[in-house]
């Protein structure tokens, strides 16, 4: 009696969770996990739902707990593929946490045992797992400078380059197994790694094959961004007019798809594209199409980015009063939001305007006269303090509808 | 100083010409994890047909 309820319960569990509703999912599960089962495989089928949950929730402690339980019931009951699955689950979430050497050790154990039971699916998607484990380690070291892609401390390049091996690794397998979709997601992220490691050219091939099995697919989510990527890798190779038209291909999807976030994305590269180009009318259409949707969406540190660049692009056209309202007004978020180097950038361009307009501006003195001891670097340069975390998060915030799409 | 102020106003325009490294924004677009999945179901069965497979052996035994 007791037995069928926990199995009802944990049914009802899986249904909501393959129908997206993992809140709810996760209710049944726990419940289920309350009433309780002498059945320990059912058991760690419940821990490794709940801690699948939980990740996709963005509840990453908790998803670390539960797939701590199903990794301890798998070895405690001899169950070497439950012992690969929770191994590769546990090395994920220790991933998304920043645990980089503890996810490397996890998602070992999901290869090797993948290789023991001669389990080529579990081997390709343990390998694909490592890639991402290395990817996340380099660009997590890499942030923490003021690096750009291509200029890379060895331990960097170090992590970036392994992860690249595993995504090729990875790429063997899943074409000997014909898994179009596998193909696709280690094309994107190895196009990513040869971006961060300066190897644009490659980036492109990467990103292009991996447009190419997104349209097989009819994936527009993964379409858009290939084209993103795409614009990225341009940028880098100075081919400013093609980077546009992929930046403007992302920006037709994002409002098909109708993600204000990514349009507001969109729209940035876009701005920023054209300053390079220096058609500044151009840039100012395109920050200004972003500026309304940070603002639309409270997005302040967006809005602040948006200022400055405007700031920018109308001191480059000679409309010093157009571009004093924007410093301002940079300067007014900087404070808002605490972002330092920001405000020193506003503060040091605002000075600037003041000398070519003449004025006397109401600034502190003290506070300008500070600015000017700090590096002139930063003049110019993408604050790194308080970045735009806003847009930047969206990563993660996309992964749930994609990933409740692999729930089976 | 109008000479002056149009030398400060070509500076600033020139300081603001950016780099294709000032305006690199670090968004990058990343394919999602796959997570490995386990369900209730699959035990489910293999439980139906483990008690299936016992109750046989047993009955068989009791004869």
């Amino acid at each position: 009696r007791m037995e069928a309820s926990c199995l009802e319960l944990a049914l009802e569990g899986e249904r909501l969770c393959k129908a997206g509703d993992c809140r709810a999912g996760v209710s049944f599960f726990e419940a289920a996990v309350q009433v309780g089962t002498e059945d320990l495989k059912t058991l760690s089928a419940i821990y490794s739902q709940l801690g699948n949950a939980y990740f996709y929730l963005h509840e990453y402690a908790k998803a670390l707990e539960y797939h701590h339980h199903d990794l301890t019931l798998a070895r405690t009951i001899g169950d070497l593929l439950g012992e690969a699955k929770a191994s590769g689950n546990l090395g994920n979430t220790l991933k998304v946490l920043g645990n980089f050497e503890e996810a490397i050790v996890c998602c070992q154990r999901h290869l090797d045992i993948s290789r023991e039971l001669n389990d080529k699916v579990g081997e390709a998607r343990a390998l694909y797992n490592l890639g991402n484990v290395y990817h996340s380690k380099g660009k997590n070291v890499a942030s923490a400078g003021t690096h750009d892609p291509g200029e890379l401390p060895d331990d960097v390049k170090n992590a970036l380059q392994k992860a690249a091996n595993y995504y090729e690794e990875n790429l063997k397998i899943v074409t000997e197994l014909g898994d179009r979709a596998a193909q696709g997601r280690a094309f994107g992220n190895l196009g990513n790694t040869h971006y961060l490691l300066g190897n644009f050219r490659s980036a492109v091939l990467a990103h292009e094959q991996r447009l190419l099995i997104a349209k097989e697919f009819g994936d527009r989510s993964a379409e858009r961004r290939a084209y993103s990527n795409l614009g990225n890798a341009y940028i880098f190779l100075g081919e400013f007019e093609t980077a546009s038209e992929y930046y403007k291909r992302t920006l037709q999807l994002a409002r098909q798809l109708k993600d204000r976030a990514v349009e507001a994305q969109a729209c940035y590269s876009l701005g920023n594209t054209y300053t390079l180009l220096q058609d500044y009318e151009k840039a100012i259409d395109y920050h200004l199409k972003h500026l309304v949707i940070a603002q639309e969406l409270n997005d302040k540190i967006g809005e602040g980015r948006a200022c400055w660049s405007l700031g920018n692009a109308y001191t480059a056209l000679g409309n010093h009063d157009q571009a004093m309202h924007f410093a301002e007004r940079h300067l007014e978020i900087s404070r808002e939001v605490g972002d330092r180097s920001g405000e020193l950038t506003a503060r040091l361009n605002l000075s600037d305007l003041q000398m070519v307009l003449g004025l006397s501006y109401s600034t502190n003195n003290s506070m300008l006269s500070e600015s000017h001891v700090v590096d002139n670097s930063l003049n110019g340069t993408r604050p790194r303090v308080g970045r735009r975390h806003s847009m930047e998060n969206m990563e993660l915030m996309k992964l749930t509808p994609e990933k409740v799409q692999n729930w089976n | 100083s109008q000479p002056l102020a149009g030398r400060q106003a070509a500076e600033l325009q020139s300081k603001v010409v950016p780099s294709k490294q000032i305006l690199h924004s670090d968004n990058m677009e990343m394919e999602p994890e796959t997570m490995e999945t386990k369900s209730v179901t699959d035990y489910f069965s293999k439980l139906h047909m483990g008690s299936l497979v016992y109750s046989c052996t047993s009955k068989r035994k009791s004869k």
